[in-house]
């Protein structure tokens, strides 16, 4: 498609996206990174032929940030994609002009292709609907027979304004969006990684074995690994200091929530909110199952479709606010990063995303061997982690800004001690 | 694949030491395998950052040089201002103009508004009575010609990509009609130049209105929305 056939070939920042060029930096760069190891080495040629056909097929991507007097907005680039050899850097800040002014970036390695995107542009699902074009034109080009099985949007077919629209706006509730106030969160201290670099720990389990170990506490994976993550902490952290003031700050974990599973929405970009869950590690003899209780009880009343629309009204209304929309944007910056770091950042000690179980077109699926995907972590939530799984393999992502592993190894051996098989990878930031 | 059994984990890079516990691990490596993440690359050190901190540093002992000699002799004048602004105008093409990487319509309407900014001030503080005025009444109008028949050449050579240069343009076209006002109030005196950068102005303008109507309103649409 030639530049021009859109009338609209320039996008407002959508609500969640129009906080991010404000607040990032070197150390927080709000980008993720979706990985995915097929079966045979990636041909980097064919890789950039079907990126450059499907980027038409995205007009949303296709965009480079450029700033205006009250908001930045997403302008049509008409600059070339190139694909990357993947470096040693995970998450790293993607600074557009290295990249033809593309907010994201497509590496590739051996086996290995893998997207990092700024979290302007999209969040996991509409990343993740990318590469299944991209992935489906790809196979295509191997000379593979593959179908799309109405799972993937193939670039025959049109754009459409459901796809850029900003779902946000469109299902929130200008009389529900009260301000709840929340305590501050215990953050997870450490040694800074020099240069900025992140450290990548990824596990692999099975993921029926994980189900049915989820199953066999009744609750949800998402329930059991967020309990697990703040049992680790507690035992890593906490326990036996708990009468230290600095301790007595709830641990909570960030669960962004996928609100297109509650909302009918076909939106590419950000429309995601979250659920937290939270408590306050101030005894010695704190159990799993406790927290479990606790984990389960707050997420119940997060997901609560009521819940969920006060936090994306309250957004909106932010967004919406007409002193803030009238001050020019040099300005606005400031208000946004201290809003950002008061509001947000120190609000959570660690961020947990999962995308779930990722499905592939059958015809597809002999070509992809496991898919994983990772956040970025920073200065205050030092340790993040990314979950997903496809066909059996389960994936738990750890990043961090921090050379300590000790989360890591608690959490991993808790999987190990009960006699499932664990295997591990790193990017080496360890040993340097 | 390699084993830790402390944590009783196996490793599926070509890691000597555990990643979770860093004990030596067991069994041996794989020496077909293809290592999943690449070899750390330390970051070398640029040439041009430590270029930039030299030029800063210069600039400024110059500029507080200059300063200090023009106080301690002072005689009623601030000539210091002509070297300095000078200075401080190499100074910008060299950050702004060489090294930084904006687009150039960018680079040339803030060089030329420093340029204006610049010369008035050494104008207004240096200049003998009777000579007062030459900047405003010949260079800013003339500059901002010249800076709008640059951007506008660009555009033409480089049509594809007058999306990013129209906003600049736009700005440098309202700029122009700054002499004129001024020349309506008796601020200056001569009103040739004052003129020619009007009608240039005005001439470019229409042509943008002419022949790309929707650009110039999609532009301010995008620059302006709230």
């Amino acid at each position: 498609m030639k530049q021009g056939q859109y009338a609209n070939d320039w996008f407002k920042l959508d609500n969640a996206a129009k906080i991010f060029p404000a607040i990032s930096t070197k150390k927080e760069t709000n980008t993720f990174r979706v990985q995915i190891e097929m079966t045979e080495t990636v041909d980097k040629d064919l890789l950039q032929l079907a990126v450059d056909s499907v980027l038409e097929r995205y007009p949303m991507f296709k965009v480079r940030l450029k700033s205006g007097l009250f908001w930045n907005y997403l302008d049509h680039n008409e600059l070339p994609f190139y694909v990357q050899p993947l470096t040693h850097h995970v998450c790293g800040n993607l600074n557009p002009k290295d990249h033809n002014g593309y907010l994201f970036q497509i590496y590739y390695r051996d086996k290995m292709i893998a997207l990092e995107m700024f979290h302007s542009l999209a969040d996991g699902s509409g990343a993740f609907a990318f590469i299944k074009t991209m992935l489906y034109e790809y196979l295509l080009l191997k000379g593979y027979r593959v179908t799309p099985d109405n799972m993937v949007l193939t670039r025959d077919s049109l754009p459409s304004k459901a796809e850029y629209e900003d779902s946000n706006l469109t299902y929130y509730d200008p009389n529900n969006h009260k301000h709840v106030h929340e305590d501050r969160a215990f953050l997870i201290k450490g040694t800074p990684i020099a240069d900025g670099n992140i450290g990548l720990i990824s596990g692999t389990l099975s993921a029926k074995e994980v189900l049915e170990l989820a199953r066999s506490h009744n609750s949800t994976i998402t329930e059991y690994i967020a309990t697990l993550m703040m049992y680790t902490i507690y035992i890593t952290h906490i326990q036996y200091r708990e009468h230290l003031k600095e301790n007595q700050k709830p641990v909570k974990i960030f669960v962004p929530v996928n609100l297109r599973k509650h909302f009918p929405s076909g939106s590419l970009r950000n429309f995601t909110n979250f659920i937290k869950s939270g408590m306050v590690m101030n005894r010695s003899d704190i159990t799993f199952d406790e927290i479990l209780e606790e984990t389960k009880r707050q997420f119940a009343y997060g997901m609560q479709e009521k819940e969920l629309i006060r936090k994306m009204s309250e957004n909106v209304s932010f967004e919406k606010n007409i002193f803030l929309r009238m001050t020019p944007y040099f300005l606005k910056k400031f208000v946004l990063k201290i809003g950002y770091k008061k509001m947000g950042l120190l609000l959570n000690t660690l961020s947990f995303s999962n995308l779930g179980r990722i499905d592939f077109p059958e015809s597809m699926q002999p070509y992809i061997d496991r898919i994983s995907c990772a956040v970025y972590s920073g200065r205050y939530n030092t340790v993040n982690i990314g979950v997903s799984s496809y066909k059996d393999v389960f994936t738990i992502t750890f990043t961090r800004s921090i050379v300590e592993t000790t989360i890591e190894r608690e959490f991993f051996r808790h999987f190990s001690s009960k006699g499932m098989k664990v295997t591990i990878e790193s990017n080496y930031v360890e040993e340097y | 694949m390699k084993y830790c059994d402390k944590c009783h984990v196996e490793v599926r890079t070509n890691q000597q030491y555990c990643p979770l516990c860093h004990q030596v691990l067991k069994g041996e490596p794989d020496a077909n395998r293809i290592e999943i993440y690449p070899e750390f690359v330390p970051l070398t050190r640029e040439v041009l950052p430590l270029t930039k901190k030299v030029i800063l540093f210069i600039t400024v002992v110059a500029i507080l040089t200059l300063l200090i000699v023009n106080l301690a002799e002072w005689d009623g004048r601030m000539w210091s201002l002509i070297p300095i602004g000078s200075i401080l105008y190499t100074f910008m093409v060299l950050r702004i103009g060489i090294f930084s990487r904006q687009n150039i319509a960018f680079k040339l309407a803030i060089l030329t508004t420093v340029l204006i900014g610049i010369l008035n001030a050494i104008d207004q503080e240096i200049t003998l009575d009777a000579n007062k005025g030459w900047a405003l009444n010949y260079v800013t109008p003339l500059s901002l010609l010249s800076c709008n028949s640059a951007i506008s050449m660009i555009i033409w050579i480089k049509r594809i990509n007058y999306r990013d240069y129209i906003f600049y343009l736009l700005t440098i076209l309202v700029f122009s009609l700054v002499p004129l006002i001024l020349f309506a109030f008796g601020v200056i005196q001569i009103l040739w130049p004052a003129v020619v950068a009007f009608g240039a102005a005005i001439f470019i303008l229409l042509v943008i209105i002419f022949f790309f109507p929707k650009s110039i309103k999609e532009e301010i649409h995008k620059r302006f929305h709230m």
